[in-house]
């Protein structure tokens, strides 16, 4: 399983890089800093990701910038995107739906519950058949 | 004598009897054309004495049948002739007895009536001559008389005949007209509200309201049309609205438009507009009330504004208070991470003060995110608008008993089904837990209870959250729901909770209060008011 994980904060990426390691099947997993980069990846001509795990708070292309352009395009609008943030605005829960989004995850406060929520979602996902292009 | 002298002589005779008999013959025409002459005189004569004769006699039957009064008078007023209707008319006979009719002007019409004489006299007629007369009878008439001078073979005016015509009537009626006129006039241009009589959208009449509202005067308005005084894009719904009433199907509207003053300026104005009708239905005059609400506009615009500035300064103290509470999130986030790696990456290495110290970090950072977490439900439990929809409650209680965290030893019970009141289930769903999961976590017994009752009042509903936890001192029960007054030993207890709750019971018209006996339990009340928990209460 391919994962494009998008977000700008370093330790964060070193949380999910933690969790992954500790599965038994390893995920590969695609960094970007934020929408541009993630875009540049996916329009690289590279394979595409089974999943996107997407932060919503971020410098340049916010999140739902980010997924406005990947809902727009025919061929990417096909990949589920899970978002992953802090924010608990439900203002931003209903836009992000409105747009298109295959899940809303908050990230918790202690690092064992992080653990346990990621493992379920790519457990989930890894299970899935997804359309991919 | 000689013969010359004879001749001479004979000669002179002979002359003067030509002379003679020429002379003779001048006369004899002369004679002739006198003759004829008076002849012709008397046959003239003769015609117009038939003529005169004729006329008069047509004239005594014109006098006769006239219906008015009629009387022929002489310079000193004495009436000469009047006939019957006359004689009807004032109650007088002028062949029975003198009349004078100077005698029968009334006393306020002596100078008119002398003026107009001499009128008459000089011009030779008098026409509209109306005044005040008194009849025999002491009853008092308006009349109107049209007279001319009757003269003598000389030239010289002898009399004077007149048509008298009784205008009591119409005189009464048009000073009742007038002072009715009067009257209507004086709340006319007493109106506040500007007054307009249009036909057709031409300007017929104003009142002194409207000419001041607009600056024109009332003769610039009689020049002008509806349309001159009105703003472009206004005219559309008010020749729709026109339009109609002249079809018929409206007799009356009202519109609210702008009309342009003299100096340029634009006001509001609330209209009025009937149609008058005439006895065929027909439409003779639109009749417009006009009253200015510029101010009025003004207040409204401006407190549009100012909602609309509200709205704006909530949805970004809204937006601001998330984005604050993101990024104070973010880093908490990290550092429990770190802390969490460091016990997990160096258990080995770590003594137990140092795992002590880092267990005290965690509990730190959690109540940091608690506070953070309370501080951004207290900003939205006051900014945001009201959404209300039809909410049950006890689907609400059973929502937060999935959601918090309840001890085994504790029950939630909901003895009498709770209503469905409308209400915004987000800030209901905040006002319950917050009170529920302070009670559920505060009760020492070995059988916990928390109960939630409602009662539906006149004017609100009442609820009450029961238990028979460790209860709060008399001296505590109004702190409690000032903001970061926390009571409760706990370290996560943040002291917001209970603020928020005061703050959505706030918003809903409602009230919040405690009876507790410490070591018993506590009952927490609030109430709704219903007012507030309807469809319409969308923005505060």
């Amino acid at each position: 399983m391919k994962i494009l994980f998008i977000e700008d904060d370093a330790i964060e990426t070193m949380k999910l890089q933690r969790t992954v390691a500790k599965l038994p099947v390893k995920p590969a997993i695609v960094e970007a800093k934020n929408g541009e980069e993630a875009l540049h990846i996916l329009k690289s001509g590279d394979d595409l990701p089974d999943v996107i795990l997407l932060d919503l708070n971020m410098p340049k292309m916010s999140g739902i910038e980010f997924l406005t352009v990947l809902k727009a395009d025919d061929v990417l609008k096909y990949l589920p995107t899970v978002i992953l943030t802090t924010s608990e605005n439900r203002a931003d829960l209903l836009e992000c739906y409105r747009i298109g989004i295959a899940g809303y995850v908050i990230k918790p406060l202690k690092y064992e519950d992080y653990e346990s929520k990621i493992q379920k979602v790519l457990a989930y996902w890894s299970i899935n058949e997804v359309v991919k292009g | 004598m000689d013969n010359k002298e004879v001749t001479l002589l004979k000669k002179a005779l002979e002359r003067q009897k030509k002379a003679r008999f020429q002379a003779e013959k001048i006369l004899e025409k002369k004679s002739k054309e006198l003759y004829d002459a008076t002849h012709h005189l008397k046959e003239v004569n003769d015609r117009l004495e038939n003529l005169l004769s004729e006329k008069t006699s047509e004239l005594d039957g014109v006098f006769i049948n006239i219906v008015d009064p009629y009387v022929v008078m002489d310079l000193q007023f004495n009436v000469i002739k009047m006939n019957g209707s006359a004689k009807e008319f004032l109650g007088y006979d002028s062949e029975k007895e003198s009349l004078n009719l100077s005698s029968l002007v009334h006393p306020d019409y002596m100078e008119y009536t002398a003026e107009s004489i001499q009128t008459l006299i000089t011009v030779g007629t008098l026409k509209n001559y109306r005044a005040k007369i008194i009849l025999k009878d002491a009853e008092e008439k308006f009349i109107q008389i049209n007279s001319s001078l009757i003269y003598d073979k000389n030239g010289k005016p002898i009399a004077a005949q007149g048509i008298i015509r009784d205008i009591t009537q119409e005189t009464e009626i048009k000073h009742l007209l007038a002072e009715q006129k009067k009257e209507l006039n004086i709340i006319v241009e007493n109106s506040p509200m500007g007054i307009v009589l249009t036909i057709g959208g031409k300007i017929i009449k104003t009142n002194k309201a409207f000419t001041e509202l607009l600056g024109y005067s009332e003769a610039e308005f009689k020049t002008l049309n509806v349309k001159d005084i009105s703003l472009p894009e206004d005219m559309d719904a008010s020749k729709e609205l026109m339009d109609q009433m002249n079809s018929g199907k409206l007799d009356h509207f009202s519109l609210v438009k702008r009309y342009i003053r003299k100096d340029g300026t634009s006001l509001w104005a609330k209209n009025s507009v009937s149609a008058v009708k005439n006895a065929k239905g027909e439409i003779e005059y639109q009749v417009a009330m006009i009253e200015d609400i510029t101010k009025q506009k003004l207040l409204e615009k401006q407190k549009e504004q100012l909602l609309k500035e509200l709205e704006n300064s909530n949805k970004g103290l809204q937006e601001y208070a998330h984005i604050v509470s993101h990024d104070l999130k973010s880093p908490l986030r990290s550092i429990s991470a770190l802390a969490s790696w460091i016990q997990e990456d160096y258990k080995d290495i770590l003594d137990e003060a140092g795992n002590k110290n880092l267990q005290l970090m965690q509990e730190k950072i959690g109540s940091m995110d608690s506070l953070i977490h309370g501080i951004l439900e207290y900003s939205t439990a006051n900014s945001s608008a009201l959404d209300n929809t039809e909410v049950d409650l006890n689907q609400v209680i059973k929502e937060i008993r999935e959601s918090i965290f309840i001890p085994d030893h504790v029950q939630l019970v909901i003895p009498q089904a709770l209503p469905k009141i409308l209400c915004d289930k987000i800030k209901i769903h905040q006002l319950f837990q917050n009170i529920i999961s302070n009670a559920v976590v505060h009760i020492d017994k070995k059988k916990g209870l928390v109960e939630v009752l409602s009662q539906e009042n006149n004017t609100n509903w009442q609820f009450t959250i029961k238990d028979n936890g460790v209860g709060i001192p008399k001296k505590y029960h109004k702190k409690i729901f000032e903001i970061f007054q926390s009571i409760g030993e706990s370290e996560r207890s943040t002291g917001i909770g209970l603020s928020i709750v005061k703050k959505i019971v706030d918003r809903y018209g409602g009230e919040v209060w405690v009876e507790s006996e410490p070591g018993m339990g506590t009952e927490f009340h609030f109430t709704l008011d219903k007012k507030s928990c309807s469809v319409q209460q969308e923005i505060e």
